[in-house]
């Protein structure tokens, strides 16, 4: 049955993998990852550090111990999550760079079961729960707004971040806040965090959550009719249209799916992160983390099983990245500027591939704003 | 054959003692929070204690920035587990949580926190270092309110980072400095009441996004603010960039508004034309005797408190201000050149201020050392709310 539904998929995206270097999409990701790495180490070379020494120590503190890919692990938790959320629309045909909000959200959301006691495991579900409603509802504005008024979600979901990160730093510092302790919120209480996996580290049982999460998408998107209409709205919006798929629901329910994994990102880090299991005013721990789930996607071919891999290479670079410091005395500076330039060849595939519709959607916001200009300049020449 | 492969054995035995000599009396590991390296204050202050000591003792230091403050745990851990640090200090309230995760699995290895205490203090190989900021804020918070009452502001201006109890002294510190000021302005003067001078504070929440220490100080000199006072290490280079530009934009090279500096001596910063003074807090001075304890045997854990009495804290003064001068020659962070277009600058702005003022400033801080004045604290919200209640400066 499986042969059935997968050969032609398979065929079409082996096809699309293959435009750019006939290769495989993995062997094409090492080559870009050697690049990468080359560039780095000129980089470095340049800078006057040893790049032998400094990548020795990047995959010595990335994989060469228990302890490092613990770590390794531990960081590409919550990337699996947010760039679940970006991939997800981006097979329906949109992007969502809403997943930084949504993870904000999330993250007060899983905090407030600090306020009651329940029994171990129904804890952490119930905080589970509250992190996925909020993120969902979180989405639905953007989405909305694209349904209704034909608002680009690019723009909505900017302004929805900005709002997030604000009204979640007043939650942090108003609201969710520790009495003792001001400048972070109460902590997730015991029987409401992930138990730690390996002991010693920061890697928590959240990491199993993480990679059902992204099986059940990979399900939905392959093995559902829900999910055909989602990727066949995303390849050719018009001929699905003509298919008789109701984009106003594939949009929605794309947008709502990525905000359940993005509320689920913000729970991750709060509730399986030791030591502190809490946020911080100025929301230091979660910034970024929807952004750098967009990167895992690029790299993972927005593909459930590619952004698993991704998320433990992308893990990686950030977990070795702190041990080129401690043991090759690279600079934190040079380190983020080396990983820099690996995440980047290696989104450069994908990125490719997908130009033409960021392309589209480029003009198509150009043409919107003109238009604005206009419109403006039409009014200010009437009115005095 | 055998004599002389036995010849090669003692000789590279030998080359390998002396080598191992060769490598020096050990490793220190300095752990940053996000603030990072670069900020001029706090986080540089550890690493020039640190080298200092490195210097003086033939030691090895290597510096370890935190990306995130996910990072803190794991690379305490990492430094802790590679077991080749001789001692391991934490930069940052921020790391204290991760400290006192990992300190408790490694017995034998030796910690430093700087400015941990609230919670920590009964882990037996980590070495507590914190300050009275308090006192040094008072000091500035009186200097800045005595110059606003002098130039009719209205307001003095604190930009600060997270509500740590750290910051929660600096801001009770200065609250309590900035009534002290206002009450020896009214005796001063003659006037029947206090001069109307308020505090604007913000904690911005952040301690590395210098734009917003930036545009925080930029919205405090609009409301009307004479001094803003740099409460966040990295945040108060934006602070000065944005007086600066407020001068620029006035066309004045001295006089208010003014930016006070904080840990580290920052009157030379800018050519020393708007910095009227910094609150000293030693970060270096502490982090040397750390290292120094470890390298004489002489290490305990618990409190070590650095305060007005024992110079861990001070305001600064000239000496301090040639202090730095030298230290940046050194550091290449001063042109050669520059030094005395600084002090010159640095005399010229401080003269703005009448001499009265500073001799007041003197005598809250003999005041202070001799213990006539207890300058209240602050660990908690409660405790720093109470304070805000007894100081509001609307």
């Amino acid at each position: 049955m499986r042969e059935n539904q997968g050969t032609s998929e398979s065929r079409l995206l082996r096809g699309v993998h293959r435009t750019l270097t006939g290769l495989h999409p993995a062997l094409e990701s090492l080559l870009a990852a050697l690049v990468g790495m080359a560039v780095g180490a000129i980089l470095m070379r340049i800078w006057g550090y040893n790049p032998w020494k400094a990548y020795a120590a990047l995959f010595r503190g990335a994989y060469g111990s228990a302890f490092g890919r613990a770590s390794s692990l531990a960081r590409g938790v919550p990337l699996v999550f947010t760039a679940m959320t970006f991939a997800i629309c981006m097979r329906a045909g949109m992007f969502n760079i809403g997943a930084e909000g949504q993870v904000f959200l999330g993250a007060a959301a899983a905090i407030t079961v600090a306020f009651f006691h329940l029994p171990p495991g129904l804890h952490l579900i119930v905080g589970l729960v509250f992190a996925m409603i909020a993120g969902a509802a979180w989405s639905i504005g953007p989405a909305l707004l694209k349904v209704t008024r034909g608002v680009h979600e690019v723009i909505s979901t900017i302004m929805f971040n900005w709002i997030a990160r604000f009204l979640v730093f007043f939650l942090v510092v108003n609201v969710l806040v520790d009495p003792r302790r001001a400048e972070k919120t109460l902590s997730i209480p015991v029987s409401a965090r992930f138990p730690v996996l390996v002991s010693r580290t920061d890697l928590s049982y959240s990491i199993f959550l993480a990679i059902a999460f992204a099986l059940v998408i990979y399900f939905v998107l392959w093995h559902t009719v829900v999910g055909y209409e989602i990727r066949a709205a995303g390849l050719n919006p018009t001929a699905a249209r003509y298919g008789g798929i109701n984009s106003k629901r594939t949009i929605l329910l794309s947008f709502i799916l990525g905000g359940i994994g993005a509320g689920l990102a913000g729970a991750s880090i709060v509730m399986g992160q030791p030591p502190t299991y809490a946020m911080f005013s100025g929301l230091p721990m979660i910034t970024n983390t929807g952004f750098d789930g967009m990167a895992v996607a690029m790299v993972g071919r927005n593909h459930p099983i590619g952004i698993l891999v991704a998320a433990v290479f992308f893990g990686g670079l950030t977990a070795g990245g702190r041990t080129m410091q401690i043991f090759a005395s690279t600079p934190l500076e040079v380190v983020r500027v080396v990983t820099g330039v690996i995440v980047i060849t290696m989104a450069i595939p994908e990125l490719l591939r997908i130009f033409p519709r960021i392309k589209g959607e480029l003009v198509k916001i150009l043409a919107l704003i003109r238009k604005l200009h206009q419109k403006r300049a039409s009014q200010s020449e009437e009115s005095p | 054959m055998k004599r002389i492969l036995t010849l090669l054995a003692v000789v590279l035995l030998g080359i390998s003692l002396v080598g191992m000599i060769g490598l020096g009396n050990g490793k220190v590991a300095l752990v940053l929070d996000v603030g990072g390296r670069g900020d001029l204050s706090f986080n540089d202050m550890g690493f020039w204690g640190a080298a200092r000591a490195a210097e003086d003792f033939g030691l090895e230091v290597v510096d370890v920035s935190s990306a995130t403050p996910a990072d803190y745990l794991p690379n305490i851990q990492a430094t802790s587990a590679s077991g080749e640090y001789d001692l391991i200090i934490g930069v940052g309230f921020l790391l204290g949580d991760a400290m006192n995760a990992v300190a408790p699995n490694y017995p034998d290895q030796k910690y430093a926190a700087i400015d941990v205490d609230t919670f920590t203090a009964n882990q037996p190989n980590i070495m507590n270092l914190v300050f009275k900021e308090e006192q040094m804020s008072a000091l500035v918070g009186a200097l800045g309110a005595m110059a606003a009452a002098h130039h009719g502001y209205r307001y003095v201006g604190a930009v600060l980072g997270m509500e740590i109890p750290v910051l929660f002294h600096f801001e009770a510190g200065y609250r309590f400095g900035m009534d002290w000021g206002l009450q020896k302005y009214m005796e001063h003067e003659g006037l029947a009441e206090k001069p109307e001078v308020g505090l604007l504070s913000v904690y911005t929440g952040s301690f590395d996004n210098i734009a917003l220490g930036k545009s925080t100080t930029e919205a405090q000199l609009a409301q009307g603010a004479i001094a803003v006072y740099n409460v966040a290490g990295p945040l108060g280079i934006g602070d000065l960039e944005a007086i600066t530009e407020y001068h620029l934009n006035a066309r004045t090279e001295t006089g208010p508004p003014y930016y006070f500096g904080v840990d580290a001596n920052q009157d030379w910063m800018g050519f020393g034309m708007h910095t009227l003074a910094s609150g000293m807090k030693l970060v270096d001075v502490a982090v040397y005797k750390a290292i120094e304890s470890v390298v004489n045997g002489t290490f305990v854990g618990g409190s070590n408190v650095f305060e007005l009495s024992n110079g861990g804290v001070k305001i600064s003064k000239a000496k301090d201000l040639l202090d730095s001068i030298e230290a940046g020659l050194k550091g290449k962070r001063i042109e050669y050149a520059d030094q005395y277009t600084i002090i010159e600058n640095w005399a010229e702005n401080r003269n703005t201020v009448p001499a009265w003022i500073w001799e007041a400033v003197d005598e809250l801080e003999a005041a202070i050392l001799d213990g006539s004045i207890v300058v209240p604290t602050a660990n908690t919200t409660g405790e720093i709310n109470a304070i805000r209640d007894k100081y509001p400066l609307l």
